[in-house]
């Protein structure tokens, strides 16, 4: 229901954010994001960043599956 | 220098001003000994002759990595290398909107010129006509070519054969990426530079190295999906590709990201797809990164007996799954 | 020394117990399912079930007539995510109005919608609103950063929904729920906990890659064996627990909840949202006087049983033949992400 992109944080300005995925650079709303600093990682969707994240999922997985 | 004219209807009256159109803008820049100011154009051709016409409608007429102009030699100058055929002679006719800048015209035709001669083509006809305003968007070009089939070279659509490998010449999508930033206003920035070039120089290196190909194809409208559709439909072949295998600039699988698009469906302007037996295929890769337009060449997949008509992909899971028939217009797709 | 742990492919793999009917909540799940091939990896024991969670796909047909009426009676230009323009209302899809005349934009955010109608203050424009609680604090934002700049030209038609109650709706159609991460990264945890904790159904939050689809699925299987009622978030890098606090104040602040019908489900109560009374002027409904519009879906169109995993979209009888992606006739067949255009795409008969 909701594509999401995970991209980097490359500026912050006035509660929006430039995000960076790939090299595809676009301005998002960081309205919803507590202290978001260039470096960090967010999930966008639909124009806003809705989560900072952490940007690998093999740690995560792996944990997961160590729980099991 | 600027001129800061305009187009006018005049222009396209047949009088005086459209000599002058001619012989400031056209003339200047496809000027060649067989360029006609007669009703017809007088060649001598022999052998196998291929013939292939385009028309172009670009919006905007003017992008990253080209303009109108050079595509529509582009994509001429491609539809003959595909069949092998060294390209020699093109006419171009141009609809132009009154209005239209002189020094944007006099820029577009010195494109065509360049790519003209990269491609060793002459442009040896030509036609114009002013259309009045919004009756146009801009202008749009129709080339029409000939070329020479290299002696031994038979390429079709329908002579892919099982146990064939497919080769990209380059990555994949970036015309139609470049197109889609520049046209929807999407706020997305990206450094990407249409790959729109003229091919006849890597097919000749191609089949310098060998003769021996089945298919040549320029991915265009639809893409490498598209191609590959049809290419299965024409050789009632299955194809199998390798998802991890297919060659992607970065920032096209960035904006894809963020758009919902498959690489596989965007337009390309100077990337073939070549299906060549399995012996030929390192070969014509190694030929090809040599090349100036296919430093990312790949081989991609096989052709396959089963599934005919078909196009599988091998995905990251190891699991094959069908690729979806392409279809409609490409929608950015969010929710 | 311990026993090589199995990876999540070799525990999907090799799963051998009674049957397990899972339902993928989310439409960018069933996407990328489809895409990645999973279902072709799947022991026959385990069904993988397509759920609602397209927006494209529950958004009753009364909603685009309202979006074609707009645009062609009231000339309003319509801003909306590319999805919508190839959704059939009762007589026409947007792609259809634009065909004749209107002028339809698409956007990537709703923001761009109220940057298009701040630079075309001539026109009159409209937002179409659709999605789970994952897009509307996009919405949101955009209605009050209208307000801020006290915008009269712009407006937005609301079909917002949201998840809770389709899940209580849901929850006899499958063993358990592969949960839309996204929207939980909005409202976090504690509802999917719950329906654990009662007992209405086991669940997991599952991320979108390739590795956080298979680790999802083989937590279900794992958890599965145990016979007790399980939640799992397994998508921890962006799900927390109490997932975004400012988004679930942004929603609550500009929108309240009202009946909600989704295509095919019908009518659920309170699982929809509209704009609160402080926000109302931009409201298009209210701003243009729409009359109730009640779509007329094709009679033989299953989308709804489809979406309740009540029957496969091959059982459909118009897919494939008079419904297909070029010529949907149900919802489910337009967007990428509905389930009878993924199975008819990806060839599942």
């Amino acid at each position: 229901m909701c594509v999401g992109l995970a991209a980097k944080v490359v500026g912050v300005k006035d509660g929006m954010a430039v995000v960076d995925a790939s090299g595809a650079k676009r301005k998002v709303s960081a309205e919803l994001i507590e202290e978001l600093e260039p470096g960090d990682y967010v999930m966008v969707h639909a124009g806003i960043a809705i989560a900072k994240i952490t940007d690998d999922d093999t740690n995560e997985t792996d944990d997961i599956m160590e729980m099991l | 220098m600027k001129s800061g004219k305009i187009v006018t209807l005049a222009h396209g009256a047949g009088g005086k001003q459209t000599s002058e159109l001619i012989d400031q803008v056209f003339k200047a820049h496809f000027s060649n000994p067989q360029f006609t100011a007669d009703d017809a154009a007088v060649l001598e051709v022999n052998g196998k002759i291929a013939m292939s016409t385009d028309g172009f409608i670009v919006s905007p007429y003017e992008f990253n990595g080209g303009n109108i102009g050079k595509l529509s030699i582009c994509g001429t100058v491609n539809d003959l290398a595909c069949m092998g055929a060294k390209p020699l002679y093109m006419t171009c006719s141009f609809i132009i909107e009154e209005g239209f800048s002189m020094d944007k015209l006099e820029e577009i035709a010195s494109y065509m010129e360049k790519t003209a001669k990269e491609a060793g083509v002459k442009i040896v006809a030509g036609d114009t006509k002013v259309a009045g305003r919004g009756q146009v968007d801009h202008l749009f070009i129709t080339t029409t070519g000939i070329g020479k089939i290299v002696d031994g070279v038979s390429t079709s659509g329908a002579f892919a054969k099982p146990g064939d490998k497919i080769i990209v010449t380059g990555d994949i999508g970036r015309h139609g990426c470049t197109i889609l930033l520049a046209r929807e206003n999407l706020g997305i920035e990206a450094d990407i530079q249409s790959d729109c070039a003229p091919l006849w120089g890597t097919v000749e290196m191609m089949l310098e190295t060998t003769k021996d190909i089945h298919v040549i194809r320029d991915a265009t409208r639809g893409g490498v999906g598209t191609v590959l559709y049809e290419i299965a439909a024409e050789s009632n072949v299955g194809v199998k590709l390798d998802s991890s295998a297919i060659p992607v600039d970065p920032a096209v699988s960035g904006v894809c990201g963020m758009l919902g698009l498959d690489p596989l469906y965007l337009a390309n302007e100077g990337t073939l797809v070549v299906i060549a037996p399995a012996e030929q295929a390192d070969t014509l890769v190694e030929t090809l990164h040599k090349g100036k337009y296919s430093k990312n060449a790949a081989v991609i997949g096989e052709i396959t007996e089963s599934m005919p008509g078909k196009v599988v992909v091998t995905t990251e899971i190891g699991a094959e799954t069908l690729l979806p028939q392409p279809g409609g217009e490409l929608l950015p797709r969010i929710c | 020394m311990a026993e090589q742990k199995k990876s999540a492919l070799e525990i999907i793999k090799s799963y051998d117990g009674p049957k397990l009917r899972i339902m993928e909540v989310c439409g960018t799940h069933t996407h990328e399912i489809f895409r990645l091939g999973i279902r072709k990896i799947l022991p026959e024991t385990i069904e993988l079930i397509s759920g609602p969670g397209c927006p494209v796909c529950v958004t009753p047909i009364g909603f685009i007539d309202e979006a074609v009426m707009l645009a062609l009676d009231h000339q309003v230009t319509i801003c909306t995510f590319g999805d919508l323009i190839r959704v059939p209302g009762t007589t026409m899809s947007l792609a259809g109005a634009r065909a004749e005349g209107a002028n339809i934009q698409i956007v990537y955010t709703p923001l761009d919608a109220v940057e298009y109608a701040v630079g075309h203050p001539e026109e009159q424009v409209v937002f179409l609103s659709v999605g789970f609680e994952t897009t509307t604090p996009s919405s949101c934002l955009a209605v009050k950063k209208a307000k801020e700049e006290n915008l009269q030209n712009f407006s937005i038609l609301t079909a917002n929904k949201t998840m809770p109650n389709a899940y209580q709706a849901l929850k006899g159609s499958a063993d358990a729920f592969l949960y839309p991460g996204h929207v939980n990264a909005i409202t976090g945890e504690e509802e999917c906990k719950k329906l654990a904790q009662d007992g209405v159904i086991s669940g997991v939050i599952a991320g979108f890659t390739a590795k956080e689809l298979l680790t999802a699925l083989a937590v279900i299987i794992e958890k599965s064996k145990t016979k007790k009622s399980y939640f799992v978030n397994c998508y921890p890098r962006v799900v927390r627990p109490e997932g975004n606090p400012a988004a679930q104040k942004m929603i609550k602040e500009v929108m309240e909840p009202c009946d909600s019908e989704w295509r095919g489900l019908g009518v659920i109560p309170m699982s929809g949202l509209k704009l609160r009374q402080a926000y109302e002027a931009y409201d298009a409904r209210l701003k243009f006087h729409l009359p109730k519009m009640q779509g007329k879906p094709n009679p033989a169109c299953r989308c709804g049983d489809v979406l309740q995993g009540k029957c496969k979209p091959s059982d459909c009888k118009v897919f494939g033949r008079g419904c297909t992606p070029q010529h949907p006739i149900g919802a489910c067949m337009v967007s990428n992400e509905g389930s009878c255009s993924a199975y008819y795409q990806y060839g599942m008969e």
